[in-house]
Parts: C-alpha cells; sequence; structure tokens
C-alpha cells in the first residue's frame, strides 16, 4: 500500500513538473534538439568514431581486417611522408599571413570613401565564389610555360629564358600554388574585415581627427582594436586551413612533384593504396595538431591584445556569478 | 536531475533510430540482392529450357560462323534483326548507319536496327536478364557458366582460332566460342611517320638502346617533342606504363599474374635490356638527357592529341586504343603509326593484346534471326573494315588491316593461379607501388627524379626492391624465384 502511494507520488510530482513552466521549456527545447542533434551524431559523431575505430586496424575498404593497437600512429611518425608534408604548410601559412594583411589593408581602405569602392569589392571578392577546381584548371594554364603568367611577365619587359618554370621547379611550385589559394581567398578576408570595420562607431574618427591623428594611428588605435575579434577569427581559420590544405595541389599538380601536401598524402594511402586504417590515424593526428595550434593561437592573441584579456576576466567572472546562481537555486529546491 | 535524464532519453532515442536505420538498410539490402538474383537466373532458364530444340535443330542445320559465305548464303532472307551497343559517339556521326548501309547493298532483305546504349555496362547486364533485347549486343560482364543460356555460341573456340583472334575469350566448359571482338587492343608505342622520317630513322627500334637513339635523332633533326610524357595527367603515367609490365619485358606470359609476387628481385638490372628494369630505364633516360617535353608539369591530354597529328610530337606511349583519338585531332591522320614496345627477349619482341567488346547473339532469337544476325557479325568481322577504321588490333584474320607488327609474338598475360587471385591487390597495397592500380606518382617520381637529378635510377629500383620484399613479408607471400 505504502509503495503503491509512494509511486502515485513520485509520478505526480513528475507529471507536475512536466506540465509546469520549467518542465515545458525543457520539452520545447528537446523537440528542437532533437532533428540537428540527430543530424549532427548521425553524420559527423558517428562517422568520426568509425573513423577512431579504423585507426587501430590494418584494413582495407573490403576484406577482413586485422587489430594492430598503435602501430598506424607509430607509422604516421616514422614515415617520411606523412610528416614531411607537413612541412608544405609553412608554405601556406606563410601565404595566409600575406593574404591576411592584403586584405585588412585593403579593407581598411575600401571602408573609407573610395571611388568605385564597391565595383573594387565586388571584383577581389570574386574568386571567393568560383569552384575550387575550375580555379584548378585556370592556373594550370596560367602557369603552363610560355602561357598567361609568361605572357603578362614579358609585357613587363622580362625575357622569357629568365623566368623559371612555375610548376615544375621545385624551389617555388609550392609558392606558385600558394598564390592560387592567395588570390582564391582574400577577397573573402576582406569582406568580412569590412563588415566589422562597418561597425566602428565614424564618431570616434572624427574625434580622431579633431585630435590630429593620422589615417594610420587611426588604424592602429581605432580599427584594429575595435575589430581584434574578426581578425583572431580569421588567422584561426586561415592557419587551420592552410594545415588541411588540399584543392590547389591536388587539382594542378595532383600532388605530383614535391607539392603533396598532409591531405593529398592521406587521399593517396586512403583512395589509391587503400591503407585505411594508416589513413585515418593520419586524420586523427591531423586533428590533434590542428587543436594544439589553436589554443597555442588563442594563446598568443590573449598575450597579444591585452584588452582581450581584461574581456576574458570580465567573461569568468560572469560565469562564476551564474554557476553560483544556479547552485543556490538548487541548494533551494 | 530531471534535465539529465531527458537528455539521456533524448539520446538513447538518437542512437536506437540511427542503430535501427544501419541496422534496416542493411537487412534490405541483404534480402534484396538474392532476389534479383534469382530472377535474372530464373527468367533466361526458363526460356532455354523452352528454346532448347529450336536451338538443336539449328546446330544441326550448321548454323556456325565458318559455314556462312559471304554473299552467296542466306541472300534471299527477309528479317529485321536489331543491335544494340555501346558505341553512342559512333552511332550519332553515322558512322554505324553507313556500315548498316553497305551490308544491305548484299544483303538487302536484312533490316538491321541500331541503338547506341550509354552506361552500357549495366544497362546491357539488366536488358539481357529480360531476354528481349534484340539479337545483337556486345557481351557484358556474364560468368562463364551463363554464356549458354544467353547466347548462340558461333562454333568450337578451335574451328573459330581459324577465322578471328582472340577466340577464346567468351568460351564455356565444352570449349564453345559465344564472342568475336570488334576490335583487338594491343599495347605498344605511338609514333608520328612523318616525325620518323624526317628525324632519318628507317628502322623502328627494337631495343631501349636503339630508342633512346631515335629520340636523340628526333631532338637533333626535328622540332618534334622526341617523347611527350603526358605526366600531368597522372593515369597516363601508371596506366600507360605500367600496362607494359609482364609479358612484353619478360617474354613470358606467367610473370605478370602468376611470378611477380613471388619474385625477390623483380626490379633488377638483367643487363640485356629486358625486364622491369628496362622498362622504367627507357623512361628515366629519356628525361635525363632531355628528350621529353619542356614543362612536363603542364601537359595537356587533350591538346596531345592535336600536337602528335601535327608532327610536333614523336611518340608517345599510349595503349592502340587511343590511335583512333589520334587520327581524328588533326588533318594527318595517315602519319599516326603505331609500333611495338621497343624491348627484345632473346630476339624476339612481344606485345600483349586483347578484343575489346565482343559480339554475342541472342539464344531466344528465331531461327531467321539467329541466322541473319550471324551474317551480319560475320560480315561485320571480315568486310566492314570497322576495326581497322577505330585503329584496332586486328579480328578476324583474313581482313585487311593496316595494324602492322611484324615479327611480333601477340601474348596474352595468363591470370592468377587459383588461390593467388587476391595477392597482387596485397603486394599492391602493402607496398604502396600500385602496379596497374593507379600507382601513378610512383612513374610521376622517376620524371621528377631524372629531371631533377636527385636520385639515381638504381637508387629508386632499389628501393622499390626493398618496398616490394618488405610487403612480400607483411603479406606472408612465399619469395619463389
Amino acid at each position: 500500500m505504502a509503495t503503491v502511494t509512494q509511486a502515485a507520488k513520485r509520478k505526480r510530482t513528475f507529471g507536475e513538473w512536466a506540465s509546469s513552466r520549467d518542465g515545458q521549456k525543457i520539452f520545447v527545447m528537446a523537440a528542437f534538439m532533437i532533428i540537428p542533434l540527430l543530424l549532427l551524431f548521425t553524420f559527423t559523431y558517428l562517422p568520426f568514431a568509425e573513423m577512431f575505430g579504423f585507426s587501430f586496424y590494418k584494413m582495407k575498404y573490403i576484406g577482413a581486417r586485422k587489430f594492430i593497437g598503435l602501430d598506424n600512429y607509430v607509422k604516421v611518425f616514422e614515415r617520411k611522408d606523412c610528416f614531411g608534408a607537413l612541412k608544405l604548410s609553412l608554405y601556406y601559412m606563410g601565404g595566409s599571413i600575406v593574404q591576411l594583411a592584403l586584405s585588412l589593408y585593403l579593407a581598411t581602405v575600401l571602408s573609407f570613401k573610395v571611388k568605385g569602392g564597391s565595383i573594387f569589392k565586388g571584383f577581389m571578392f570574386f574568386p571567393y565564389l568560383i569552384n575550387g577546381i575550375a580555379i584548378g584548371f585556370i592556373f594550370k594554364f596560367f602557369y603552363t610555360r610560355g602561357f598567361v603568367f609568361d605572357t603578362v611577365l614579358q609585357w613587363c619587359g622580362f625575357e622569357l629564358e629568365n623566368l623559371p618554370y612555375w610548376l615544375k621547379d621545385q624551389s617555388i611550385n609550392n609558392i606558385s600554388l600558394v598564390g592560387t589559394s592567395v588570390w582564391r581567398y582574400f577577397g573573402q578576408n576582406m569582406v568580412l574585415f569590412i563588415g566589422a570595420i562597418m561597425s566602428v562607431d565614424s564618431e570616434l574618427y572624427e574625434a580622431a581627427m579633431l585630435d590630429g591623428a593620422n589615417r594610420f594611428q587611426q588604424f592602429k588605435y581605432i580599427i584594429m582594436p575595435s575589430i581584434k575579434t574578426i581578425i583572431t577569427l580569421n588567422v584561426i581559420l586561415s592557419i587551420t586551413g592552410s594545415l588541411s590544405a588540399f584543392e590547389p595541389p591536388y587539382v594542378i599538380t595532383s600532388g605530383a612533384n614535391g607539392t603533396g601536401t598532409y591531405f593529398v598524402v592521406m587521399h593517396e594511402i586512403a583512395h589509391t593504396q587503400q591503407k585505411v586504417g594508416l589513413a585515418s590515424a593520419m586524420a586523427i593526428v591531423l586533428l590533434l595538431i590542428i587543436m594544439t595550434v589553436t589554443v597555442l593561437q588563442k594563446l598568443f592573441f590573449k598575450y597579444v591584445f591585452k584588452n582581450a584579456e581584461d574581456e576574458d576576466l570580465n567573461a569568468t567572472a560572469k560565469r562564476d556569478k551564474k554557476l553560483a546562481k544556479m547552485a543556490q537555486r538548487k541548494a533551494g529546491r | 536531475m530531471k534535465l539529465r535524464k531527458v537528455l539521456a532519453l533524448t539520446l538513447a532515442a538518437a542512437m536506437t533510430f540511427s542503430l535501427v536505420g544501419c541496422g534496416g538498410s542493411s537487412d534490405e539490402a541483404a534480402t534484396e540482392a538474392p532476389a534479383t538474383e534469382e530472377t535474372a537466373e530464373e527468367a533466361p532458364a526458363d526460356d532455354a529450357a523452352e528454346e532448347a530444340p529450336a536451338e538443336g535443330t539449328a546446330e544441326e542445320g550448321g548454323l556456325t560462323y565458318g559455314s556462312i559465305k559471304l554473299g552467296e548464303d542466306y541472300t534471299d532472307l527477309t528479317t529485321t534483326i536489331k543491335f544494340i551497343h555501346h558505341k553512342t559517339d559512333r552511332e550519332e556521326d553515322g558512322t554505324i548507319a553507313d556500315l548498316v548501309s553497305r551490308f544491305n547493298e548484299v544483303y538487302p532483305n536484312i533490316t538491321v536496327e541500331t541503338e547506341g546504349v550509354t552506361d552500357y555496362q549495366e544497362d546491357a547486364l539488366l536488358r539481357l536478364s529480360t531476354g528481349d533485347w534484340g539479337d545483337i549486343m556486345f557481351i557484358p560482364a556474364v560468368d562463364a557458366a551463363d554464356l549458354s543460356t544467353y547466347f548462340v555460341p558461333y562454333g568450337t573456340v578451335e574451328d573459330m582460332s581459324q577465322y578471328v583472334n582472340f577466340a577464346d575469350q567468351w568460351k564455356d566448359a565444352e570449349g564453345n566460342c559465344y564472342g568475336i571482338g570488334y576490335m583487338g587492343n594491343a599495347q605498344g608505342i605511338l609514333y608520328n611517320k612523318k616525325v620518323f622520317a624526317d628525324a632519318g630513322i628507317t628502322e623502328l627500334p627494337k631495343t631501349p638502346d636503339e630508342f633512346i637513339a631515335a629520340l636523340q635523332a628526333i631532338k637533333d633533326n626535328t622540332d618534334a617533342i622526341p617523347l611527350y610524357t603526358n605526366y600531368a595527367a597522372g593515369w597516363t603515367m601508371g596506366g600507360q606504363w605500367d600496362a607494359l609490365l609482364g609479358a612484353i619485358t619478360t617474354g613470358d606470359e606467367t610473370w605478370l599474374n602468376q611470378k611477380f609476387v613471388h619474385t625477390a628481385e623483380p626490379f633488377k638490372d638483367n643487363g640485356d635490356g629486358t625486364g622491369a628494369y628496362a622498362l622504367y630505364k627507357i623512361l628515366y633516360d629519356a628525361v635525363a638527357n632531355g628528350l621529353i617535353e619542356e614543362d612536363y608539369t603542364t601537359t595537356d591530354w587533350e591538346g596531345c592529341k592535336a600536337m602528335i597529328n601535327n608532327g610536333e610530337i614523336g611518340t608517345m606511349v599510349l595503349g592502340s586504343w587511343a590511335i583512333a583519338q589520334m587520327k581524328a585531332a588533326g588533318d594527318n591522320p595517315d602519319d599516326i603509326g603505331y609500333m611495338p614496345f621497343p624491348i627484345t627477349v632473346n630476339g624476339q619482341q612481344y606485345t600483349t593484346a586483347g578484343p575489346d567488346y565482343c559480339y554475342g547473339i541472342n539464344v531466344n532469337s528465331s531461327d531467321d534471326n539467329k541466322a541473319a544476325a550471324m551474317v551480319f557479325v560475320k560480315w561485320m568481322v571480315e568486310e566492314s573494315g570497322w576495326c581497322d577504321f577505330e585503329g584496332g588490333y586486328p579480328i578476324s584474320k583474313t581482313a585487311e588491316t593496316s595494324f602492322v607488327f611484324d615479327g611480333v609474338n601477340v601474348v596474352t598475360n595468363l591470370t592468377s593461379l587459383p588461390g593467388e587471385e587476391d595477392f597482387m591487390n596485397e603486394m599492391n597495397a602493402e607496398s604502396e607501388l600500385s602496379f596497374n592500380a593507379g600507382g601513378d606518382a610512383k612513374v610521376q617520381a622517376i620524371v621528377e627524379a631524372a629531371a631533377t637529378g636527385s636520385e639515381s635510377y638504381d637508387d629508386i629500383m632499389a628501393d622499390w626492391t626493398a618496398k616490394w620484399n618488405d610487403a612480400q613479408e607483411a603479406c606472408g607471400i612465399e619469395v619463389l624465384y
């Protein structure tokens, strides 16, 4: 008898809770979240977990698999081509710094009143809209001996004999490839920067002008601090992107002639050599590298932008307060 | 607490759903597959049973490829036959219609309907399973055991070998021949005859040394690129150079699929210009001596067709299937020539060849249609000149051909021994050399090493041997040779 009433009581309390405002809130939240979460789980976390599992096996796409523990990871670190390919990322990182500096400069110029500013913005953003494969084909012909690039340089007075082979010469072919990626992405970075700069209160410029600040000082003391979040974001995205560069080397040179980046090597190992386990291990290692690099960058920017640190301190203080409140509420119940 | 419960429930639900999803789909696939197989097997089997007597009479009547005399037999036969094929480009440009109208000059009463099918391999299999697809088709991937349920035999392989090459491509256990190729493919080197003449090369090179000398002569005496590598396209490197391994380089039909995986040093220098060592050395030497295009990283596959046609390229290493494309790409189709690969084993040059798609005749057609179809196939093979028009290796042993491979042994690389079918795949994956399996990078690396001088040819071969031996150990494959 007693147990029944207890059970009934418990049930009632759950029913009560479910019909209460808090309960309804949770239900609505769950109802809205279940589909995106389901999609996220099935298409991101589940395959990732599978891949993580694969990395411990010696396996092909079909056929039997054999558990070999950490051997694949050992191989990733032993093989020359895996980490050798990461060195190429330095080219792409260098490129991304050039790209960011260029886009920041252009964004600053274009955010003031410039004749034909919208047209320039449009032209410079345009490459980002072209499909990466198409860009690859464009640049294949662009760099061909005696084709577009050489012709343009000849107009400028260069002799064809003095020009290098842009894709054949192993000392510069990676720079040529990085060039295509800079060309493609700087417009997008620029638009992001312009968007951020637009949000800066124009009264600040007036005040600065009254104080006699020149354009550079305005940039340094007004624009830079105001858009530091966007700058941080762009740097992190660019560096991460350069660690996983794939399209330019894959389409233009098919990763041959010393241009095979980590991704291209991984693709070759996974699909041509069918060493799925090893490729999965490479993917996991790359993920760890990207995570480390991202954390390092965050720390770096914390150091560079002292204000950002202050803000973060505020944020932690706020979070602490919130947590304390929640704890109180829970204790109260 | 409760929040957590709900979350846990949600997660659990999500997991179950996804699990159900996975399980469901795989189950379906599993049950479906046998079902289709069954229907596919049943339908023709029934038909075959019904047709069995008819077939018997046809054979008694002596309907064989050999017994038909073109232009004499069946000239009064009036019927309509249907021919389905994969050459959609030839259907569109009128080549097939032209062939049929020439056929009708001899056999005015046999009407031939043709249909070019895109995505042929798959489509043809589907149509085949219905039994009612027409009278002649190019045989898709069918098991040898099923041949007699779908197709009419042309005669025994032994008899057929008198008339056509590759009669054993589609044979059943009783030794009947069910398919005749419309053209053959051979391996060798594509060259421009005019460039060779201008360079003063009067005799085709037969050994690697002669070949390199010929390339040098082209460089010295003409403006043409001696050897165009097609480096950038990738498949033109691994796909075309690896295809020459086997009988062409060793003179041994069993080497590629039976001995290669068991060989301790497959890439060692034989010293007489044979073997895999000599094959890839030709490429290395050509690059090292500057006998290839100036900038190999920007080669253009579409562009090279017109270039060899116009005499801007001396040679390219491609299968004979490429001849027709090169001929069609410019105004000098007659300059395009094809020669055996310049490796001579014990005084003998070899080439490997095999048929393209093969004509098969529907076993369910009426007797008249079977006869008409066989007449048409025989006419196509012997009189139409289609094979030659496509630049293919000859199928008919009597028809005229411009494909001259004088004094060359035409052989086929034998398939692997029973129980060892997967060895090559395993070795390819483990060694990462991927012979005949997309291993373009390793051949491209030869070009790079030769051009930059970063690695000597012997070092590359030693490296390959080391990888091969490691792979043999890892796969547990016995070293026998």
